[in-house]
Protein backbone atom coordinates (compact mmCIF):
# COMPACT_ATOMS: atom_id res chain seq x y z
CA UNK A 1 0.00 0.00 0.00
CA UNK A 2 1.25 3.51 -0.77
CA UNK A 3 0.84 5.45 2.45
CA UNK A 4 1.84 8.74 0.89
CA UNK A 5 -1.24 8.38 -1.28
CA UNK A 6 -3.63 6.57 1.03
CA UNK A 7 -3.09 9.29 3.63
CA UNK A 8 -4.69 11.70 1.19
CA UNK A 9 -7.64 9.55 0.25
CA UNK A 10 -9.98 10.85 2.96
CA UNK A 11 -9.23 14.43 2.01
CA UNK A 12 -9.73 13.48 -1.63
CA UNK A 13 -13.06 11.83 -0.90
CA UNK A 14 -14.18 14.80 1.23
CA UNK A 15 -13.15 17.23 -1.50
CA UNK A 16 -10.68 18.89 0.83
CA UNK A 17 -7.71 18.91 -1.57
CA UNK A 18 -6.55 21.79 -3.70
CA UNK A 19 -6.62 21.51 -7.49
CA UNK A 20 -3.04 20.30 -8.02
CA UNK A 21 -3.17 17.80 -5.15
CA UNK A 22 -6.46 16.44 -6.35
CA UNK A 23 -5.18 15.99 -9.83
CA UNK A 24 -2.11 14.15 -8.57
CA UNK A 25 -4.20 11.76 -6.48
CA UNK A 26 -6.51 11.05 -9.42
CA UNK A 27 -3.56 10.31 -11.65
CA UNK A 28 -2.20 7.86 -9.08
CA UNK A 29 -5.57 6.19 -8.66
CA UNK A 30 -5.85 5.54 -12.35
CA UNK A 31 -2.79 3.33 -12.20
CA UNK A 32 -3.07 1.82 -8.68
CA UNK A 33 -5.70 -0.83 -8.02
CA UNK A 34 -4.70 -1.11 -4.35
CA UNK A 35 -5.37 2.55 -3.65
CA UNK A 36 -8.64 2.39 -5.57
CA UNK A 37 -9.66 -0.50 -3.35
CA UNK A 38 -8.77 1.49 -0.23
CA UNK A 39 -10.78 4.45 -1.50
CA UNK A 40 -13.78 2.21 -2.14
CA UNK A 41 -13.44 0.78 1.38
CA UNK A 42 -13.36 4.28 2.87
CA UNK A 43 -16.47 5.21 0.92
CA UNK A 44 -18.16 2.11 2.24
CA UNK A 45 -17.20 2.96 5.84
CA UNK A 46 -18.69 6.43 5.48
CA UNK A 47 -21.82 5.09 3.83
CA UNK A 48 -22.34 2.63 6.65
CA UNK A 49 -21.79 5.32 9.27
CA UNK A 50 -24.41 7.49 7.63
CA UNK A 51 -26.93 4.68 7.41
CA UNK A 52 -26.74 3.41 10.98
CA UNK A 53 -30.30 3.02 12.22
CA UNK A 54 -31.31 5.04 15.28
CA UNK A 55 -31.45 3.02 18.48
CA UNK A 56 -33.47 4.19 21.47
CA UNK A 57 -31.98 3.98 24.97
CA UNK A 58 -32.65 0.67 26.66
CA UNK A 59 -33.78 2.29 29.89
CA UNK A 60 -36.40 4.94 30.48
CA UNK A 61 -34.30 7.99 31.32
CA UNK A 62 -37.12 10.41 32.00
CA UNK A 63 -37.68 9.44 35.62
CA UNK A 64 -34.05 10.18 36.39
CA UNK A 65 -34.24 13.53 34.65
CA UNK A 66 -37.36 14.53 36.57
CA UNK A 67 -35.71 13.44 39.81
CA UNK A 68 -32.72 15.67 39.09
CA UNK A 69 -34.97 18.64 38.53
CA UNK A 70 -36.51 18.09 41.88
CA UNK A 71 -33.16 17.61 43.54
CA UNK A 72 -31.40 20.63 42.13
CA UNK A 73 -34.27 23.02 41.78
CA UNK A 74 -35.06 25.09 38.76
CA UNK A 75 -32.55 27.58 37.47
CA UNK A 76 -33.35 30.91 39.03
CA UNK A 77 -32.53 33.05 36.02
CA UNK A 78 -34.85 31.05 33.86
CA UNK A 79 -37.88 30.04 35.82
CA UNK A 80 -37.83 32.01 39.02
CA UNK A 81 -41.20 33.55 38.31
CA UNK A 82 -42.59 30.62 36.44
CA UNK A 83 -44.27 27.41 37.31
CA UNK A 84 -41.87 24.91 38.87
CA UNK A 85 -41.09 21.69 37.05
CA UNK A 86 -43.20 19.60 39.38
CA UNK A 87 -46.18 21.43 40.65
CA UNK A 88 -47.14 20.31 44.14
CA UNK A 89 -49.59 17.45 43.98
CA UNK A 90 -51.80 16.79 47.00
CA UNK A 91 -50.59 13.39 48.15
CA UNK A 92 -51.74 11.62 51.26
CA UNK A 93 -48.35 10.37 52.35
CA UNK A 94 -48.49 8.04 55.28
CA UNK A 95 -44.70 8.21 55.52
CA UNK A 96 -42.11 10.88 54.87
CA UNK A 97 -39.06 10.05 52.79
CA UNK A 98 -36.78 9.62 55.83
CA UNK A 99 -39.38 7.34 57.35
CA UNK A 100 -39.50 5.30 54.17
CA UNK A 101 -35.72 5.11 54.18
CA UNK A 102 -35.83 3.89 57.76
CA UNK A 103 -38.51 1.39 56.80
CA UNK A 104 -36.26 0.05 54.08
CA UNK A 105 -33.50 -0.53 56.62
CA UNK A 106 -35.92 -2.30 58.96
CA UNK A 107 -37.20 -4.36 56.05
CA UNK A 108 -33.68 -5.44 55.15
CA UNK A 109 -32.94 -6.43 58.74
CA UNK A 110 -36.21 -8.28 59.12
CA UNK A 111 -35.79 -10.21 55.89
CA UNK A 112 -32.20 -11.13 56.64
CA UNK A 113 -33.18 -12.09 60.17
CA UNK A 114 -36.07 -14.27 59.20
CA UNK A 115 -34.01 -15.98 56.55
CA UNK A 116 -31.41 -16.71 59.21
CA UNK A 117 -34.02 -18.02 61.62
CA UNK A 118 -35.58 -20.27 59.03
CA UNK A 119 -32.20 -21.56 58.01
CA UNK A 120 -31.22 -22.01 61.64
CA UNK A 121 -34.29 -24.10 62.37
CA UNK A 122 -33.83 -26.12 59.24
CA UNK A 123 -30.15 -26.50 59.97
CA UNK A 124 -30.97 -28.73 62.90
CA UNK A 125 -31.82 -31.36 60.34
CA UNK A 126 -29.86 -30.35 57.27
CA UNK A 127 -26.86 -28.24 56.36
CA UNK A 128 -28.36 -27.07 53.09
CA UNK A 129 -30.59 -24.48 54.73
CA UNK A 130 -27.60 -22.85 56.39
CA UNK A 131 -26.01 -22.56 52.96
CA UNK A 132 -29.13 -20.84 51.69
CA UNK A 133 -29.09 -18.31 54.53
CA UNK A 134 -25.45 -17.53 53.90
CA UNK A 135 -26.34 -16.93 50.27
CA UNK A 136 -29.17 -14.61 51.19
CA UNK A 137 -27.32 -12.00 53.17
CA UNK A 138 -24.65 -10.72 50.77
CA UNK A 139 -27.18 -10.39 47.99
CA UNK A 140 -29.38 -8.23 50.20
CA UNK A 141 -26.82 -5.50 50.38
CA UNK A 142 -25.32 -5.93 46.98
CA UNK A 143 -28.44 -5.91 44.86
CA UNK A 144 -29.10 -2.62 43.19
CA UNK A 145 -32.77 -1.75 43.12
CA UNK A 146 -32.25 0.24 39.95
CA UNK A 147 -30.75 -2.71 38.12
CA UNK A 148 -32.93 -4.87 35.91
CA UNK A 149 -35.30 -6.40 38.39
CA UNK A 150 -34.74 -10.05 37.77
CA UNK A 151 -33.96 -12.68 40.31
CA UNK A 152 -32.72 -16.12 39.46
CA UNK A 153 -34.36 -18.84 41.51
CA UNK A 154 -31.97 -20.73 43.77
CA UNK A 155 -31.14 -24.22 42.60
CA UNK A 156 -32.65 -25.54 45.79
CA UNK A 157 -36.01 -24.12 44.77
CA UNK A 158 -35.77 -25.86 41.46
CA UNK A 159 -35.28 -29.12 43.26
CA UNK A 160 -38.26 -28.43 45.47
CA UNK A 161 -40.63 -28.07 42.57
CA UNK A 162 -41.45 -24.48 43.48
CA UNK A 163 -39.08 -23.14 40.89
CA UNK A 164 -39.39 -19.93 38.91
CA UNK A 165 -36.56 -19.46 36.46
CA UNK A 166 -36.64 -15.67 36.35
CA UNK A 167 -39.27 -13.26 37.51
CA UNK A 168 -39.64 -9.61 36.63
CA UNK A 169 -40.92 -7.50 39.50
CA UNK A 170 -43.06 -5.29 37.35
CA UNK A 171 -45.01 -7.82 35.40
CA UNK A 172 -47.71 -10.43 35.74
CA UNK A 173 -45.10 -13.13 36.18
CA UNK A 174 -44.38 -11.80 39.62
CA UNK A 175 -47.98 -11.99 40.79
CA UNK A 176 -48.32 -15.50 39.41
CA UNK A 177 -45.10 -16.59 41.11
CA UNK A 178 -46.19 -15.13 44.44
CA UNK A 179 -49.61 -16.78 44.15
CA UNK A 180 -48.00 -20.16 43.41
CA UNK A 181 -45.61 -19.86 46.33
CA UNK A 182 -48.35 -18.76 48.72
CA UNK A 183 -50.41 -21.74 47.65
CA UNK A 184 -47.47 -24.10 48.13
CA UNK A 185 -46.74 -22.59 51.53
CA UNK A 186 -50.34 -22.95 52.59
CA UNK A 187 -50.33 -26.60 51.57
CA UNK A 188 -47.07 -27.29 53.36
CA UNK A 189 -47.53 -25.24 56.49
CA UNK A 190 -48.54 -28.33 58.44
CA UNK A 191 -44.95 -29.50 58.11
CA UNK A 192 -43.54 -26.41 59.85
CA UNK A 193 -43.64 -25.78 63.57
CA UNK A 194 -45.90 -23.06 64.93
CA UNK A 195 -43.14 -20.60 65.79
CA UNK A 196 -41.67 -20.78 62.27
CA UNK A 197 -45.09 -20.17 60.77
CA UNK A 198 -45.58 -17.20 63.07
CA UNK A 199 -42.23 -15.68 62.07
CA UNK A 200 -42.92 -16.12 58.38
CA UNK A 201 -46.44 -14.70 58.54
CA UNK A 202 -45.40 -11.76 60.69
CA UNK A 203 -42.66 -10.79 58.28
CA UNK A 204 -44.81 -11.28 55.23
CA UNK A 205 -47.25 -8.87 56.85
CA UNK A 206 -44.47 -6.29 57.33
CA UNK A 207 -43.34 -6.66 53.73
CA UNK A 208 -46.91 -6.38 52.44
CA UNK A 209 -47.31 -3.16 54.42
CA UNK A 210 -44.11 -1.81 52.90
CA UNK A 211 -45.33 -2.69 49.41
CA UNK A 212 -48.70 -1.04 50.01
CA UNK A 213 -47.10 2.13 51.37
CA UNK A 214 -44.65 2.37 48.49
CA UNK A 215 -47.49 1.93 46.00
CA UNK A 216 -49.56 4.62 47.67
CA UNK A 217 -46.65 7.03 47.66
CA UNK A 218 -45.85 6.23 44.02
CA UNK A 219 -49.43 6.94 43.03
CA UNK A 220 -48.87 10.53 44.06
CA UNK A 221 -45.30 10.78 42.81
CA UNK A 222 -44.86 8.29 39.96
CA UNK A 223 -41.50 9.66 38.81
CA UNK A 224 -39.82 9.19 42.18
CA UNK A 225 -36.94 6.80 41.53
CA UNK A 226 -36.34 6.21 45.25
CA UNK A 227 -39.90 5.02 45.75
CA UNK A 228 -39.68 2.81 42.65
CA UNK A 229 -36.54 1.20 43.99
CA UNK A 230 -38.12 0.77 47.40
CA UNK A 231 -41.11 -1.00 45.86
CA UNK A 232 -38.92 -3.28 43.74
CA UNK A 233 -36.83 -4.17 46.77
CA UNK A 234 -39.87 -4.95 48.94
CA UNK A 235 -41.36 -7.15 46.22
CA UNK A 236 -38.05 -8.94 45.81
CA UNK A 237 -37.89 -9.63 49.51
CA UNK A 238 -41.41 -11.00 49.58
CA UNK A 239 -40.59 -13.40 46.75
CA UNK A 240 -37.34 -14.40 48.42
CA UNK A 241 -39.02 -15.05 51.77
CA UNK A 242 -41.79 -17.09 50.17
CA UNK A 243 -39.28 -19.17 48.25
CA UNK A 244 -37.25 -19.93 51.34
CA UNK A 245 -40.29 -20.77 53.44
CA UNK A 246 -41.71 -22.99 50.70
CA UNK A 247 -38.39 -24.74 50.27
CA UNK A 248 -38.37 -25.36 54.01
CA UNK A 249 -41.72 -27.16 53.83
CA UNK A 250 -40.38 -29.53 51.19
CA UNK A 251 -37.21 -30.16 53.20
CA UNK A 252 -39.34 -31.09 56.17
CA UNK A 253 -40.96 -33.95 54.24
CA UNK B 1 -53.57 26.45 34.31
CA UNK B 2 -52.83 26.68 30.62
CA UNK B 3 -49.49 27.97 29.46
CA UNK B 4 -49.62 30.40 26.64
CA UNK B 5 -45.85 30.38 26.26
CA UNK B 6 -43.71 32.83 24.35
CA UNK B 7 -45.58 33.12 21.07
CA UNK B 8 -42.62 34.76 19.36
CA UNK B 9 -40.52 31.66 20.00
CA UNK B 10 -43.37 29.47 18.87
CA UNK B 11 -43.70 31.43 15.68
CA UNK B 12 -40.00 31.18 14.94
CA UNK B 13 -39.58 27.51 15.81
CA UNK B 14 -42.95 26.23 14.64
CA UNK B 15 -43.11 23.96 17.69
CA UNK B 16 -45.55 25.05 20.39
CA UNK B 17 -43.96 22.67 22.89
CA UNK B 18 -40.72 24.65 22.80
CA UNK B 19 -42.54 27.81 23.81
CA UNK B 20 -44.59 26.00 26.41
CA UNK B 21 -41.53 24.35 27.91
CA UNK B 22 -39.68 27.67 27.94
CA UNK B 23 -42.62 29.01 29.93
CA UNK B 24 -42.20 26.24 32.49
CA UNK B 25 -44.61 23.59 31.24
CA UNK B 26 -43.10 20.28 32.33
CA UNK B 27 -45.46 18.20 30.21
CA UNK B 28 -44.41 20.08 27.10
CA UNK B 29 -40.77 19.53 28.04
CA UNK B 30 -41.42 15.83 28.48
CA UNK B 31 -42.86 15.75 24.98
CA UNK B 32 -39.73 17.48 23.68
CA UNK B 33 -37.68 14.88 25.50
CA UNK B 34 -39.63 12.06 23.86
CA UNK B 35 -39.15 13.65 20.45
CA UNK B 36 -35.40 14.17 20.74
CA UNK B 37 -34.10 11.56 23.19
CA UNK B 38 -33.22 8.92 20.59
CA UNK B 39 -31.05 11.27 18.55
CA UNK B 40 -29.33 12.69 21.62
CA UNK B 41 -28.74 9.26 23.11
CA UNK B 42 -27.32 7.99 19.82
CA UNK B 43 -24.94 10.94 19.76
CA UNK B 44 -23.72 10.43 23.32
CA UNK B 45 -23.48 6.65 22.97
CA UNK B 46 -21.41 6.90 19.80
CA UNK B 47 -19.15 9.65 21.11
CA UNK B 48 -18.65 8.42 24.66
CA UNK B 49 -19.59 4.75 24.63
CA UNK B 50 -22.55 2.89 26.01
CA UNK B 51 -21.60 3.05 29.68
CA UNK B 52 -21.82 6.80 29.95
CA UNK B 53 -24.58 7.44 27.44
CA UNK B 54 -27.55 7.20 29.80
CA UNK B 55 -26.11 9.47 32.46
CA UNK B 56 -24.85 12.06 29.99
CA UNK B 57 -28.16 12.07 28.12
CA UNK B 58 -29.96 12.79 31.37
CA UNK B 59 -27.50 15.58 32.14
CA UNK B 60 -28.09 17.08 28.69
CA UNK B 61 -31.84 17.25 29.21
CA UNK B 62 -31.50 18.69 32.70
CA UNK B 63 -29.28 21.41 31.28
CA UNK B 64 -31.67 21.93 28.38
CA UNK B 65 -34.44 22.65 30.83
CA UNK B 66 -32.23 25.03 32.76
CA UNK B 67 -31.11 26.87 29.61
CA UNK B 68 -34.39 26.98 27.72
CA UNK B 69 -34.77 30.59 28.75
CA UNK B 70 -31.70 31.37 26.65
CA UNK B 71 -33.20 29.84 23.50
CA UNK B 72 -34.25 32.68 21.22
CA UNK B 73 -35.56 30.67 18.31
CA UNK B 74 -32.83 31.91 15.98
CA UNK B 75 -32.18 28.34 14.89
CA UNK B 76 -34.27 25.19 14.99
CA UNK B 77 -34.71 23.84 18.50
CA UNK B 78 -33.20 20.52 17.38
CA UNK B 79 -30.08 22.33 16.16
CA UNK B 80 -29.78 24.27 19.42
CA UNK B 81 -30.29 21.12 21.48
CA UNK B 82 -27.76 19.21 19.39
CA UNK B 83 -25.08 21.84 19.93
CA UNK B 84 -25.81 21.93 23.62
CA UNK B 85 -25.47 18.13 23.70
CA UNK B 86 -22.12 18.23 21.92
CA UNK B 87 -20.88 20.85 24.36
CA UNK B 88 -21.86 18.64 27.29
CA UNK B 89 -20.11 15.66 25.72
CA UNK B 90 -16.94 17.66 25.08
CA UNK B 91 -17.05 19.04 28.59
CA UNK B 92 -17.36 15.50 29.92
CA UNK B 93 -14.31 14.44 27.95
CA UNK B 94 -12.32 17.38 29.21
CA UNK B 95 -13.32 16.67 32.76
CA UNK B 96 -11.48 13.40 32.44
CA UNK B 97 -8.39 15.33 31.43
CA UNK B 98 -7.66 13.17 28.43
CA UNK B 99 -8.11 15.78 25.75
CA UNK B 100 -4.43 16.39 25.16
CA UNK B 101 -3.45 12.73 25.05
CA UNK B 102 -6.23 11.63 22.79
CA UNK B 103 -5.37 14.24 20.20
CA UNK B 104 -1.84 13.00 19.78
CA UNK B 105 -1.00 11.19 16.58
CA UNK B 106 0.17 8.18 18.52
CA UNK B 107 0.38 5.39 15.99
CA UNK B 108 0.44 2.88 18.82
CA UNK B 109 -3.24 3.57 19.36
CA UNK B 110 -3.92 1.55 16.23
CA UNK B 111 -3.11 -1.53 18.23
CA UNK B 112 -5.98 -0.80 20.61
CA UNK B 113 -8.56 -1.70 18.03
CA UNK B 114 -9.33 -5.35 17.83
CA UNK B 115 -10.34 -6.94 14.57
CA UNK B 116 -13.78 -8.29 13.89
CA UNK B 117 -14.22 -11.54 12.02
CA UNK B 118 -14.91 -11.06 8.34
CA UNK B 119 -18.61 -11.21 7.62
CA UNK B 120 -20.99 -10.33 4.88
CA UNK B 121 -23.25 -8.02 6.84
CA UNK B 122 -20.96 -5.24 7.97
CA UNK B 123 -23.71 -2.89 9.07
CA UNK B 124 -24.34 -4.70 12.32
CA UNK B 125 -20.71 -4.24 13.35
CA UNK B 126 -20.51 -0.50 12.81
CA UNK B 127 -21.70 0.63 16.23
CA UNK B 128 -19.39 -1.84 17.92
CA UNK B 129 -16.50 -0.82 15.70
CA UNK B 130 -17.00 2.87 16.50
CA UNK B 131 -17.06 2.01 20.18
CA UNK B 132 -13.60 0.52 19.86
CA UNK B 133 -11.97 3.53 18.24
CA UNK B 134 -9.52 5.62 20.29
CA UNK B 135 -11.56 8.44 21.89
CA UNK B 136 -10.19 11.31 19.80
CA UNK B 137 -10.64 9.53 16.49
CA UNK B 138 -14.08 8.35 17.51
CA UNK B 139 -15.25 11.81 18.48
CA UNK B 140 -14.21 13.33 15.17
CA UNK B 141 -15.51 10.42 13.12
CA UNK B 142 -18.95 10.71 14.75
CA UNK B 143 -19.07 14.48 14.37
CA UNK B 144 -17.94 14.42 10.72
CA UNK B 145 -19.25 11.23 9.16
CA UNK B 146 -22.32 10.59 11.29
CA UNK B 147 -23.45 14.05 12.34
CA UNK B 148 -22.24 15.90 9.26
CA UNK B 149 -20.11 18.67 10.75
CA UNK B 150 -17.28 20.23 8.72
CA UNK B 151 -13.66 20.10 9.79
CA UNK B 152 -13.57 23.80 10.58
CA UNK B 153 -16.66 23.44 12.80
CA UNK B 154 -15.17 20.43 14.57
CA UNK B 155 -11.87 22.24 15.04
CA UNK B 156 -13.70 25.15 16.65
CA UNK B 157 -15.76 22.90 18.91
CA UNK B 158 -12.79 20.88 20.10
CA UNK B 159 -10.28 23.72 20.08
CA UNK B 160 -7.90 21.88 17.77
CA UNK B 161 -6.32 22.60 14.39
CA UNK B 162 -8.25 21.73 11.25
CA UNK B 163 -5.37 19.53 10.16
CA UNK B 164 -5.63 17.53 13.35
CA UNK B 165 -9.32 16.97 12.71
CA UNK B 166 -8.55 15.71 9.20
CA UNK B 167 -5.80 13.38 10.38
CA UNK B 168 -7.96 11.92 13.14
CA UNK B 169 -10.84 11.38 10.73
CA UNK B 170 -8.65 9.51 8.26
CA UNK B 171 -7.18 7.49 11.08
CA UNK B 172 -10.66 6.54 12.29
CA UNK B 173 -11.80 5.54 8.81
CA UNK B 174 -8.72 3.39 8.23
CA UNK B 175 -9.18 1.66 11.57
CA UNK B 176 -12.84 1.00 10.81
CA UNK B 177 -11.94 -0.29 7.37
CA UNK B 178 -9.49 -2.70 8.94
CA UNK B 179 -11.96 -3.74 11.63
CA UNK B 180 -14.91 -4.22 9.34
CA UNK B 181 -12.97 -6.14 6.72
CA UNK B 182 -11.79 -8.54 9.38
CA UNK B 183 -8.21 -8.02 8.62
Amino acid sequence: MHEEWTDQLSDYFDDELGGAEREAVEQHLRGCADCRAVLNDLKRVVAQAQSMPPRPPQADLWAGIAAQFRGTGVDGTHHSTRVPFRRPVPVRFAFTMPQLAAAAVVLMAVSAGVAWQIADRSGRNTNSAATAAAGAQPSDGARDASAPALLAAPDRDAASGAAIAQVGYADAQYDAAVADLEKALKQGRGRLDASTIAIVEHNLQIIDQAIAQAREALAGDPANSYLSGHLVEARRRKLDLLRRATALTSESN
Amino acid sequence: MAFSGDTSIQTRTGDPDVALAAAGDASAFERLYQTHVVRIHNLTRRMLGGQEADEVTQDIFVRTWQKLGQFRGESAFSTWLHRLAINVVIERRRSFAIQRDRMSDDVGALDNVSVAPARADLTVDMEHAIDQLPPGAREIFVLHDVEGYKHREIAAMLDIATGTSKRQLHRARMLLREYLSGG
